[in-house]
């Protein structure tokens, strides 16, 4: 690409040809006002207030719209330039109302400090101002249209980076309105942007509508905990509550977006039924206690059951949220009694793998790369649903490569496919095969010979040769599982075939994963058969053994077994049956102060330090933004004194940074190591039963999201967004 | 000569008699004490007593929630709650207390307010009786602002050219 010297308020700087001035100007820190302009949307020039005076030329011009030419002299201070901004924004102003002390926008509105800037005192225009009847757009979003400028960021967001075209504007002229044409609400899973996108108060947030200023907000960074991708946000909190959470720029992960789900699950640690005090269940009543009592209540508990069932009878649950520090605590404590029954995978049917240990994230590849992928191909993937910033990735690669899908159920994109098949539940791994099958072919002299025997006789399709040849062809070109592979009964069979054909067709593989540490989890040690880092450990049961089988005691930390599972009914019949069940929860509604015997108040997430391990392998820690509240403690701490209870060594940690670095350490030791497929797992047939999909819906995946009021309201909360599959037999 | 002076004025008592003269005319001159309480001294109408919300003549509350006033207090004695109301959806304060153990009395509240809801008023003598009560809840502040609405209008009247 080329470049150009240009001289911008008599800075000289070197761009490259075909970029906008106002691009050139933001590299080099050069403020130029802009109400229509965002970085990560098209240019529509409609808001005029980024004119910028050129001298080579008779007029100020757009920065947005105007492309750098060789030896242009930039002004954006001369009097051409302020006088066509204060212009603007006399026109601007015309139309809005005056009324910033009760706008919600107030004080972190771009019209307000720049009216200050280039507005005048006094107003020229004494007609009416023009009225436009707000929009219901769902309980996330709520509207003042009248206050709208019409700069269309939030039309373009949903056109050019959702796909999904919801709002438009309608009208011309003085009648122009934005909308969603026929009245509906907003129903997309990153809808929520468009409050962030709206340089004025026409767009806001609903659930913290009118609660706070912005200047009396403190910000703390954190790490959003309900999928894989570990989105970076900013913690907006005053008086110890968390009054939003809105995203923090990370180009390589959430770039400057984030989901409704992690925006507004906050709600549930301010609204949500918190429990505030240990409690203890005595003949059947709920009695509140202080720390001291329940912790030794539930040590006794605990040893008593592990004593006498040699540990066979004892379980623990880990969440899949719970932090890489929490994880490695409660499998060291749980170990160190003797007991071995540990995992966090209560979604997942295949457990044939568990004897080989291996510690591995679910990505070869950085996530940002899924921008650039010139082949996409999705294995029963709902991304939308499960990973909505990342569809928005595939999205952005569909512009000039394909994507193409195996999905078993109707899957909801926001892309075009270019292939899609569409197997029953039950023969997914068999349809794949056959892609591996048509990749064997194509190139032939890749194929070992256990490859060679393992797809004797499976045959192909012209479509799985298509998808191939796209995989070959593309130069960058990736393999995505959704979340339902890992809990089909043959997650290992399609992640092994996934593997050979990426290798085959030179492609890179990742498998999504439910929750935000699934990862870290693993990592931690909080499955049975390894502990810490691929650790020998003595095997235990696995979650689907200790929630279908059946044992006296439990201990659950931040998971809510009979919702989340994949044997919801059996799960909370044992719970239920069991002579104890410890659980540490940061909520006391739901079902567990039914089944629970002792009930440990934990601090939420934003409320906790520690550690997430996105899918990428990448750690993000990350401190407490505000304090948990009553008695509740971080669950690192718990732990840590359950483990010096429990007269288990080393539980003399200070702080979560010491864990982790623990941790860092360890995992710098362990060895990577490589995993062994040699022998390729059995393809046998998957009964139908076992191939159910109970999704868990967007807005049903973690206890905390499930206690977020306001996305419980939006229309996807009821929805089950894929389970029927619209195969007959 | 000098000496001389001296003697005749010290035995006619001069000195004494000069200062007598001040004492007698500050006796008959009209007096500038004022008997307080039976007696007030006059107040400017931007005097700044005790606060009060005020509320418009229908009964509705004045405030909007804004905040400038929290965000102007100098000695943070302000706290503010607002959010929707659930009635009509507007933007009401849930919680309006001023802590009068920390206010100033300074009138930047009262100069920020865009809708003169949070204004100073006349009121100077009071006193508290137990712990917390120096805290202004917002029924006191409209109730204060009730009691002295007529007088608060003509102040802010009398000022308005001036502001």
């Amino acid at each position: 690409m080329g470049k150009v010297n240009i001289e911008i308020d008599g800075k000289q700087l070197t761009a490259d040809v075909g970029s906008m001035i106002i691009e050139v100007a933001d590299e080099a820190d050069i403020y130029i006002p802009r109400f229509c302009y965002h970085k990560k949307l098209s240019v529509a020039a409609n808001c005029r207030m980024c004119m910028v005076d050129v001298s080579s030329l008779p007029k100020a011009v757009p920065a947005c719209a105007t492309p750098v030419a060789d030896g242009m002299v930039i002004q954006t201070q001369s009097d051409r330039a302020i006088d066509a901004q204060k212009s603007v924004m006399e026109f601007l102003l015309i139309n809005h109302p005056l009324d910033c002390p009760v706008c919600d926008q107030g004080g972190e509105c771009e019209l307000q400090d720049l009216s200050v800037g280039y507005g005048e005192d006094v107003s020229r225009y004494v007609e009416g101002k023009r009225v436009v009847k707000d929009k219901n757009l769902g309980p996330l979003i709520s509207t003042d249209m009248t206050r709208c400028i019409h700069c269309t960021r939030c039309v373009r967001f949903g056109q050019e980076v959702v796909g999904i075209r919801e709002l438009g504007a309608t009208g011309r002229g003085e009648h122009i309105e934005i909308g969603t044409y026929i009245e509906s609400t907003m129903d997309s899973e990153v809808s929520a942007n468009i409050i962030d996108l709206c340089p004025v108060g026409a767009l806001t947030a609903k659930p913290s509508r009118y609660k706070a200023r912005a200047w009396e907000l403190r910000e703390s960074p954190s790490i959003a905990p309900h999928d894989c991708l570990g989105s970076n946000v900013n913690i907006h909190h005053r008086r110890g509550e968390i009054i939003r959470v809105v995203p923090r720029e990370n180009e390589s992960i959430n770039e400057v977006w984030l989901s409704d789900r992690d925006r507004f699950s906050y709600q549930a640690l301010t609204e949500g039924k918190r429990l505030l005090k240990p409690k203890i269940k005595k003949n059947g009543t709920w009695q509140e206690t202080d720390w001291q009592t329940a912790l030794n209540f539930a040590v006794a508990e605990m040893k008593r059951i592990i004593g006498v069932s040699k540990g066979e009878e004892f379980g623990t649950i880990v969440g899949n949220n719970s932090t890489l520090e929490e994880s490695f605590l409660i499998q060291k404590l749980i170990r160190g009694t003797g007991c071995n029954n540990i995992d966090f995978r209560t979604r997942r049917r295949d457990f044939s793998k568990d004897q080989y240990s291996g510690v591995r994230a679910g990505f070869n590849f950085p996530l940002q790369d899924l921008d650039t992928m010139d082949a996409t191909l999705l294995i029963a993937g709902d991304i939308r649903h499960e990973q909505p910033l990342a569809a928005l990735r595939v999205r952005k690669s569909t512009g000039f490569g394909r994507a193409m899908a195996i999905n078993p159920f109707d899957g909801e994109y926001n892309f075009r496919l270019y292939q899609e098949i569409q197997p029953e539940p039950h023969l997914l791994a068999q349809e794949f095969a056959c892609v591996l099958a048509a990749a064997a072919q194509k190139q032939p002299d890749k194929i070992n010979a256990e490859i060679k025997d393992w797809i004797e006789g499976i045959t192909f399709t012209e479509q799985h040769a298509i998808i191939v040849d796209e995989l070959i062809n593309g130069e960058q070109s990736c393999i995505l599982m959704g979340v339902y592979v890992q809990e089909h009964p043959q997650a290992e069979v399609v992640n092994w075939i996934a593997e050979q054909v990426a290798r085959l067709t030179d492609s890179k593989w990742g498998y999504m994963t439910q929750g935000c540490n699934a990862a870290g989890n693993k990592m931690a040690g909080a499955v049975p058969n390894q502990s810490e880092f691929g650790g020998r450990a003595t095997p235990g049961k696995n979650a689907k053994q200790m929630l279908t089988e059946g044992l006296k005691g439990y201990l659950i930390h931040n998971c809510e077994p009979d919702v989340e599972s994949l044997w919801a009914d059996q799960a909370l019949a044992n719970l239920q049956n069991a002579e104890c069940v410890i659980a540490l929860t940061s909520y006391e509604d739901g079902r567990v102060s039914d089944y629970s015997t002792v009930m440990l108040p934990i601090a939420g997430s934003y409320e906790t330090s520690g550690t997430y391990v996105n899918v990428e392998g990448r750690w993000q820690s990350f401190s407490a933004a505000v304090p948990a509240p009553g008695e509740s403690r971080p669950a690192w701490k718990v732990l840590r004194v359950l483990g010096n209870l429990l007269d288990t060594s080393g539980f003399d940690y200070e702080s979560s940074v010491q864990i982790r670095d623990e941790l860092k350490e360890k995992q710098e030791n362990s060895r990577d190591k490589k995993e062994s497929r040699k022998t390729p797992p059995e393809l046998h047939a998957a009964s139908e039963e076992e191939t159910k999909r109970d999704s868990l819906g967007l807005y049903m995946v973690d206890p905390m999201v499930r206690r977020a009021n306001a996305l419980q309201q939006t229309s996807k909360a009821s929805t089950h967004p894929i389970s029927i599959s619209r195969v007959t037999t | 000569m000098k000496k001389f002076k001296q003697f005749v004025n010290s035995f006619l008592l001069v000195e004494l008699l000069k200062g007598l003269m001040v004492t007698g005319r500050h006796m008959f001159s009209p007096k500038v004490t004022i008997q307080y309480p039976e007696e007030k001294t006059p107040q400017s109408p931007r005097f700044r007593g005790i606060h009060a919300l005020r509320s418009y003549p229908n009964g509705e509350e004045r405030c909007i929630a804004c905040k400038l006033c929290e965000a102007v207090c100098p000695a943070a004695a302000i706290t503010i709650d607002a959010g929707v109301r659930e009635s009509d959806g507007s933007r009401r304060t849930t919680k309006y207390e001023i802590d009068l153990f920390k206010c100033i009395f300074c009138g930047f509240c009262e100069e920020s307010c865009p809708v003169d809801s949070i204004v100073e008023t006349r009121v100077f003598e009071y006193h508290f009786e137990e712990q917390g009560a120096q805290i202004l809840t917002k029924e006191k502040l409209l109730e204060i602002g009730l009691i002295h609405e007529e007088q608060l209008a003509q102040d802010i009247e009398a000022d308005a050219k001036y502001r």
